[in-house]
């Protein structure tokens, strides 16, 4: 009995297995063995060439350009959509009138392909006629205001963040109400009538008992961040020359653009041990919480 | 059966049918063709001449197009998995040299001569763009030639009836364009490329195409006087507000939406911006007309620029003598020439294509390269890729801040020859 059931639980598993297999784990396994290469991506002929890659990424500014940007990235994927979908959150489970229809307008942009988000921030951008551009100029006064934010290097990173950003929120506004609903009604109507105001029982009793949730919107939040690419593929391209060059991005450039797929691999190492050692964080953290709540 | 044994009998089966089911069901006879011609226009057309193609043969065409930007790594990852199709459209130049120098490109000597296209190809374009490490590859489809395409309307309103024909007539008139509050020249470097043939012409035009060349293969460097003084020339237009604002947040078809709506004057770009024009209703020499890119210093001998673009067949492919008939007939044959020049807004490289058929401002395009001393591919197919994505980047720095050539040029440098060397 005992072995006929895992005969069939081998059985049943085995085409996700062999999926993942040779989508995911061979691909990976792949990839670490030509960051030892200077393979170009096509030529069949290819030499090992040790740690030279990992040196070269060290050596190289342009990495430590997409470094930052990742870092930049991943901190406004902490504030950015976590703050805003929280106070949303908060906002929507007082009851307001109309909450329902507000909950799906917040929501919306998460159902949009991350494409389609790039695209109307494009325009909003447009230095002429955009929607930002007109509001300042019809706000400040000034004539002809044209900054274009996605062409300048000093601010395209940052117009992708906050399109991106404007995407995330909904989710996390969602993944918090859920972890209000969650919170026991009684333990707030016990410190109403104690008399604790309104924004103590927020600190004190709703904050902390969102723990689990906070958790999943930042680590959701975290790895979205370091999967950005295609937003920022349609929005900027990584440019102006690189300005807005993430690791993601990077590894795209110097495999697919410069034909470098032994150092793209490379890149694509170091970007996977960042994620690993944020996976391991966040597995850690949920493990904390199951033990405290079990 | 024991559990054990249905399981292996199982994953048998998976691995027999697996390949039959990831494998093409395509006819053994077709000739499997893969081309970046994915435009309304192109794609209809292309259609249509594989299709007459296969009535006059009975050789089936199975047709792969994939747009302009995904062609480019898209052919590469085929070519790396051994997967390329039997014939596939590519640009002329430093991109055929790369895959050629891969190994993964037939010879087509044997039937370059045996259908005489010496007879028919364009003898400029046939040297330029078809031999590589002294044997025959390409076969050429059509090209283009960049020009300053510009509004005849808002030149006659300014008050210039002749066109630039020096540097110094060029710098007049984007004067006399900007008391007007007429922005001069458009550039829509978004995409980067389109900023790259002020970069070819400048130094074309002021070095030569001997020293180009030098530079497009490594042999010379960046930092070097040639170079540098192109820079300083494109500086002093730039300097002097000859470029609509923002050039790198607009791509190529905003600038020319912009030229053609009459905000700016002139746009460099390549002869497809007629196509492009065309297609929205404009009329070739009363809407639009263009001008040679101006001279600059005197004895230097008369370049063009222009990437010329063509059919490769693959070494291993399936369907050799169908896919270099079809590729011989689509170079020799006048009236698909023809038809393509006319949908692609390109020029022909096929001398026996009738010159009524094309609009007048092709006409004159056709002459100014007939004309030229000199036809070279423009940066991004002259140097190799790995090196264009160095200076592409370069010309987009550049438009966003050109203070500092001296800096830049020595970055640009740098990161070149670390290019070169793989």
């Amino acid at each position: 009995m005992e072995q006929r059931e895992t005969f069939w639980r081998i059985v049943l598993l085995a085409p996700a297995l062999l999926v993942f297999g040779v989508f995911v784990v061979w691909p990976l396994l792949d990839s670490f063995r030509y960051s030892f290469t200077d393979w170009n991506g096509f030529d069949p002929n290819y030499n090992l060439v040790g740690l030279d890659n990992f040196a070269r990424i060290f050596r190289d500014p342009e990495f430590r350009n997409a470094i930052l940007n990742t870092a930049i990235w991943i901190v406004a994927a902490l504030l950015l959509p976590v703050l805003a979908g929280l106070g949303l959150a908060l906002l929507l489970n007082t009851g307001v009138r109309g909450s329902r229809v507000f909950k799906s307008i917040f929501y919306l942009p998460i159902c949009l392909a991350a494409v389609i988000v790039g695209q109307i921030w494009i325009w909003i951008y447009q230095p002429d006629w955009g929607l930002l551009n007109t509001a300042i100029e019809a706000v400040t006064g000034v004539r002809r205001f044209n900054f274009a934010w996605l062409a300048e290097p000093s601010s395209a990173l940052g117009a992708v963040i906050v399109a991106w950003a404007w995407q995330q929120t909904g989710l996390a506004m969602v993944i918090f109400l859920a972890g209000l609903t969650a919170i026991p009604s009684d333990l707030l109507e016990a410190a109403a009538i104690d008399g604790v105001p309104r924004w103590r029982q927020t600190l004190h009793i709703v904050l902390p008992m969102l723990r689990p949730a906070t958790v999943v919107v930042v680590a959701l939040s975290v790895i979205n961040a370091l999967k950005g690419f295609d937003i920022l593929y349609i929005m900027t391209g990584g440019g102006p020359f690189h300005s807005s060059n993430t690791l993601a991005f990077f590894m795209y450039e110097e495999s697919f653009k410069k034909y470098r797929m032994g150092y793209g691999s490379a890149i694509s190492v170091v970007l996977f041990l960042i994620a690993l050692s944020i996976i391991v964080i966040y597995f850690r953290q949920l493990r904390k919480l199951g033990e405290i709540y079990d | 059966m024991k559990p054990w044994h249905l399981m292996k009998a199982t994953l048998g089966a998976t691995a027999l049918v697996a390949p039959l089911m990831l494998g093409s069901a395509s006819a053994e006879d077709a000739v499997s063709v893969s081309h970046y011609f994915t435009g309304e226009l192109g794609q209809k057309g292309i259609t249509e001449i594989f299709t007459e193609f296969t009535d006059k043969t009975g050789i089936a065409v199975a047709d792969s197009p994939i747009g302009h930007e995904d062609f480019k790594t898209g052919i590469l990852v085929r070519a790396a998995g051994n997967s390329l199709p039997d014939v596939f459209s590519y640009w002329a130049g430093a991109r055929t040299q790369f895959v050629v120098d891969a190994g993964n490109i037939m010879d087509i000597g044997d039937m370059w001569s045996a259908d005489k296209l010496d007879d028919v190809v364009a003898k400029s374009v046939a040297d330029g763009a078809t031999l590589y490490n002294g044997k025959r590859y390409l076969v050429p489809f059509g090209y283009h030639y960049a020009g300053m395409f510009y509004n005849p309307k808002v030149m006659t309103d300014a008050g210039i009836t002749t066109m630039p024909k020096t540097w110094d007539d060029l710098l007049a008139a984007c004067k006399t364009l900007k008391d007007k509050g007429i922005d001069p020249i458009a550039l829509g470097s978004k995409n980067r490329w389109p900023a790259q043939f002020w970069f070819d012409y400048l130094l074309l035009r002021t070095a030569g195409p001997d020293y180009r060349a030098k530079l497009m293969s490594g042999a010379a460097s960046y930092t070097d006087a040639e170079v540098k003084k192109a820079m300083g020339l494109w500086k002093d237009l730039v300097d002097a507000g000859c470029f609509a604002a923002n050039s790198n947040a607009n791509d190529w078809t905003d600038a020319s939406d912009q030229v053609a709506r009459g905000d700016a004057a002139m746009t460099l770009m390549g002869t497809w911006i007629t196509g492009y024009w065309n297609g929205q209703g404009l009329q070739p020499g009363t809407d639009y007309d263009f001008f040679e890119f101006p001279m600059v210093a005197e004895g230097v001998p008369n370049a063009v620029v222009g990437p010329v673009d063509g059919w490769l067949i693959a070494a291993n492919a399936k369907n050799a003598e169908g896919a270099k008939k079809l590729v011989a007939w689509l170079a020799s044959d006048p009236a698909v020439q023809a038809k393509w020049a006319q949908i692609q807004g390109a020029l022909s490289a096929n001398v026996k294509v009738d010159a009524s058929t094309y609009t007048p401002v092709m006409r004159r395009a056709l002459k100014t390269v007939a004309d030229a001393d000199a036809f070279a591919f423009n940066y991004d197919l002259a140097t190799p890729p790995p090196v264009a994505e160095v200076g592409l980047n370069m010309f987009a720095e550049f438009m966003n801040d050109s203070s500092n050539i001296d800096a830049l040029m020595d970055k640009t440098q740098a990161a070149a020859a670390d290019a070169f060397k793989q």
